[in-house]
């Protein structure tokens, strides 16, 4: 295979880079020198000017009428979203119906349900394939759960979206860009009908980052200047192929290892981080540039590495790195650097912020309600309150940020906001069925810049 | 007297507030009426006497529409009550007035008018989005949530006529959608060339281009030199002009007319039959195979509706003036491509040092004013040689128009701007070293040099010296494909070029 074939084209999809006027576009029309904080969007703003929308943060949610949900995706993480769902509401929520493309998946689901929360979910409100999540959508609702492979969740978003549906969905919301994109006008068709949208990025449910984020707006460490965003961690799970499987039902059951399925890990996992950098910052990145490469990984195309900065459109940047590697040193957390301290947002149990010769100025331990619960309680909350709450388009720019620094690494160049939001990239096989897809004979890990 | 009327208002102080009340009450509600009463399209139709207005209006999506609302002249062209409305109206009623009695609406161009330039003037866009307020209705398909997505991130740049222009008054010749019967003219039948003209000197020579039915002239011109920019003393310089500097050209061939429409869909038909599902750049890699890639369909109406032929061919990018050079090339055997700006200007002289190729000041053909009108030299000199906003109807002209310049090129200065091969640097002429021969330009840059003027350029900007450069992102702005087009601009309708043709081994040089 030559290299050549790992062109931008490939990775950015039609986004028209043309010689030299094409790559510059973006810059010279953007000011990084105002000063004055009240000038355009390139401006470094106060905290004073931000305006962030707080999740509800009750213990106890408000009593209401029961909310009905149905899972789609009924793996290990759909399957803890539910328990997670259940916990929160207790009595006053229940699950009535699931949805997955295996079977296996719905009953380990069921099964768990029932025992720890003692709910039976009817045979006929068990929904197997492709098209389960219009079942589960149509089956009487009020919440979807979306928690199938990130690559479905757009078409499965903007259908529980025209079928007013509140949804919590996982992160990745999407794995390409047409993926976002789609995400992002859902989303504000979700806001339009007062759909309330949560989305798995639950350090922003979490008291100590909540914390930190309230004292670094009562000016705790100045003006952020610069963020650090880790996740270092070892191996996450594979599987190897099984006579059995399909070549479609062998990615999907491996699918962290598949790009177009995940959007490999810096967009699968390391976005947690990528998003509370964005979240701190209150914008997104307009450029990333970044390597990776594939060191260990068993199966899949996908890198098991990436090192990536990201520019803000006002000069201030973004370090991010993150890595599925087993026997390293790891470390998952992010670090807010201000003109006058430094915030760590997650030292094991607690977040400290420190001034700038290191002496400790506050310091916070987690709350006992675990993060994953409380991000359903705010739902269930914010339902039951009509608080206007949606994560949707906030979780679509960090994954496109994501996606920015996984296409930077892909192919060695620099790739900027414009560029994703003009590329008509999208991922994977053009239908979906269960069976061979002439997909793994052509995937290739990626391999950026020539040999000569 | 008066002591005892004051006296009588205090006792009846009620009463008296009472009245003013009511005269009040009663001036705010017929003061409103007036104002209703004066903003019906009936009332704008008492002096807006172009009936087609009214009759594309109940054509038009605004006036038959799904919800049965009607929606009336002021509600579009008047922006939303508390939001500037009463200023407005008042601005277009004199304005109205004035043209009423003091102009024949029969001489407007309404045309123009209709068009995006013009029609931002006259269309609010507070007034689409006052109840256009859901840009995400759930009815909305794919292509419009990604436009509308692409909108609300670019608010401040885009206005909704920018894509929505024909909403309000009915085009049967507009298209918002991918143009793939763009270029099926009816030549398919005429008797083809085969081979290429053969050149053997620098001679004047009429190309024809193998396998079409389409020619056209080349004009020889001559080596020499002159200075490139101009004098500082020159009406409506620049400062990118200077400082003047001797340039050396050897001998070439330049195309008498811009390239026309016939000789670009010529190109067009030859090479756009690859990839024309998809406006993108091609999923072939360069060097793979030894054909042209050529442009996708357009976007809408590439000619604006103003006609083919022998019209510059207009809203090609950059790059497709390039690889049409590079197909031309391929064709004809011959190394054809952009001028580069000494070219280009050295062309545009003909041997002179006036601000035009004729006599006269810019300030000759400027706004003069009603003395100026009266006493002033009259226009008819750059009338018969260039195309430009006093005289073009705000479009492209056809060469019949105008006359050619002392090297038999026509158009040089006005109708369609012409891209140079250089990149555009305001200081260029100060990087350039006095007596360079065939100067190409500076060696790196963002934009190239376009030169020429417009139809729409002002006289200033039509002088053979006047200089400027294309604009990447603001001519891209409203293309609503994703990706954008590599191959034609959304947002300029006067963009055009000319080939120059070498003197070399191959067109006869010993």
């Amino acid at each position: 295979m030559s290299e050549s074939q790992f062109s931008r084209r490939k990775f950015l999809g039609g986004a028209a880079a043309i010689g030299a006027a094409g790559a510059i576009g973006f810059g010279p029309l953007t000011s990084c020198t105002s000063g004055d904080s009240s000038a355009g969007s390139s401006a470094i703003y106060d905290w004073k000017q931000r305006d962030y929308n707080f999740p509800p943060l009750l213990d106890q949610v408000p009593e209401g009428t029961v909310l009905k949900a149905g899972v789609i995706g009924c793996g290990g993480r759909g399957t803890g979203a539910a328990n997670n769902f259940l916990e929160a509401g207790g009595s006053t929520v229940t699950i009535t119906a699931l949805g997955d493309v295996f079977q296996d998946r719905i009953d380990g689901c069921r099964d768990r349900i029932k025992k720890e929360h003692g709910l039976e979910i009817p045979d006929e409100n068990c929904f197997i394939g492709f098209d389960a999540f219009e079942k589960v959508i149509d089956s009487g609702v009020d919440i979807v759960i979306l928690a199938t492979p990130p690559k479905f969740r757009p078409e499965q978003f903007e259908a529980a979206v025209k079928a007013r549906k509140h949804v919590f969905m996982e992160k990745p919301v999407a794995v390409d860009t047409a993926g976002v994109r789609q995400v992002l006008a859902a989303a504000k068709m979700a806001d339009n009908l007062g759909l309330k949208v949560v989305t798995g990025t639950q350090r922003r449910h979490q008291h100590k980052y909540i914390n930190v984020y309230k004292e670094l707006s009562n000016n705790a460490i100045g003006k952020l200047t610069t963020a650090e965003v880790y996740w270092n961690g070892g191996q996450l799970w594979y599987r190897n192929s099984n006579p059995a499987w399909s070549e479609m039902e062998w990615m999907i059951r491996d699918w962290v290892n598949w790009c177009w399925l995940s959007g490999d890990h810096i967009v699968e996992q390391h976005v947690h981080n990528i998003d509370v950098a964005n979240w701190f910052f209150g914008k997104h990145p307009i450029k990333a540039l970044g390597f990776g490469s594939r060191q260990r990984r068993p199966t899949g195309d996908q890198y098991d590495n990436f090192a990536v900065r990201f520019d803000l459109d006002d000069g201030r940047q973004v370090l991010s790195t993150c890595r599925q590697i087993n026997g390293c040193t790891n470390a998952v957390n992010e670090v807010m650097h201000g003109t006058k301290g430094k915030a760590f947002t997650s030292q094991g149990g607690t977040s400290k912020i420190v001034d700038l010769e290191g002496n400790e100025l506050f310091s916070y331990e987690d709350h006992e309600t675990s993060p994953y619960v409380q991000e359903h309680k705010d739902l269930i909350t914010c339902i039951r309150q009509n608080i206007p709450f949606n994560e949707a388009e906030a979780t679509a720019n960090s994954v496109l940020t994501a996606i920015m620094g996984r296409v930077s690494a892909y192919t060695g160049k620099e790739v900027t906001w414009e560029e994703m939001m003009n590329s008509d990239m999208k991922l994977g096989p053009d239908t979906y069925i269960m069976g061979d897809v002439g997909y793994i004979k052509t995937a290739t890990v990626p391999v950026p810049g020539s040999a000569d | 007297m008066l002591r005892r009327f004051v006296k009588f208002l205090r006792e009846k102080l009620l009463l008296v507030l009472f009245i003013g009340f009511v005269i009040g009450l009663l001036a705010a509600i017929y003061s409103n009426k007036a104002i209703e009463a004066t903003s019906t399209p009936e009332s704008c139709e008492m002096c807006h006497v172009h009936p087609h207005v009214t009759d594309s209006w109940k054509l038009s999506v605004h006036y038959d529409t799904r919800v049965g609302i009607k929606i009336g002249c002021v509600d579009c062209h008047l922006p939303p009550k508390g939001e500037g409305y009463l200023k407005e109206k008042i601005k277009a009623s004199a304005r109205d007035a004035y043209g009423f009695f003091f102009k024949d609406s029969a001489d407007f161009n309404w045309e123009a008018k209709s068009s995006l330039d013009q029609a931002q003037h006259h269309v609010f866009k507070a007034s689409c989005v006052k109840c256009h307020s859901n840009l995400f209705p759930i009815t909305l398909n794919r292509k419009g949530q990604d436009a509308h997505l692409y909108y609300t991130q670019h608010e401040d740049e885009l206005r909704c006529i920018n894509c929505h222009l024909n909403v309000g008054h009915y085009d049967p010749n507009a298209l918002h959608a991918k143009n793939v019967e763009f270029g099926s003219t009816g030549n398919e039948n005429l008797e083809k060339f085969t081979e290429p003209t053969a050149v053997s000197a620098l001679e004047d020579f009429t190309e024809q281009i193998p396998g079409t039915t389409i020619s056209f002239n080349m004009k020889a011109i001559p080596g020499g030199s002159f200075k490139i920019g101009s004098p500082e003393k020159e009406q409506y310089r620049e400062a990118d002009e200077g400082p003047q500097k001797t340039v050396n050209l050897s001998p070439f061939f330049m195309a008498e007319i811009e390239v026309s429409w016939n000789e670009y869909l010529a190109f067009y038909g030859a090479t756009a039959a690859e990839g024309r599902s998809t406006d993108t750049e091609g999923s072939r890699l360069q060097g793979e195979v030894d054909a042209i890639t050529g442009p996708t369909p357009p976007y809408g109406q590439p000619d604006q509706n103003w006609g083919m032929g022998d019209r510059p061919a207009i809203t090609m990018s950059y790059h497709s003036a390039e690889t049409y050079c590079k197909w031309l090339s391929q064709v004809t055997g011959k190394t054809y491509r952009l001028p580069t700006e000494a070219e280009w200007e050295y062309a545009a002289r003909g041997g002179t040092e006036t601000p035009y190729f004729f006599e006269g000041d810019p300030k000759d053909f400027a706004e003069k004013g009603f003395l100026g009108n009266l006493f002033g030299k009259s226009n008819e000199l750059i009338n018969s040689y260039v195309i430009y906003e006093k005289n073009s109807g705000l479009k492209t002209g056809v060469p019949e128009d105008v006359e050619a310049n002392p090297f038999g090129l026509k158009n040089m200065l006005g109708n369609a701007a012409e891209y140079c091969l250089d990149w555009y640097a305001e200081d260029a002429y100060t990087q350039l070293s006095d007596g360079a021969t065939d100067p190409k330009g500076p060696a790196m840059g963002t934009e190239r040099v376009i030169r020429g003027g417009t139809f729409k350029s002002a006289a200033g900007e039509v002088r053979s010296a006047a200089r400027d450069h294309t604009q990447s992102e603001a001519w891209m702005k409203t293309d609503p494909q994703i990706p954008k087009s590599i191959w034609w601009l959304s947002d300029c309708n006067y963009m055009s070029f000319r080939v120059v043709c070498e003197f070399d081994e191959k067109t006869g040089k010993k």
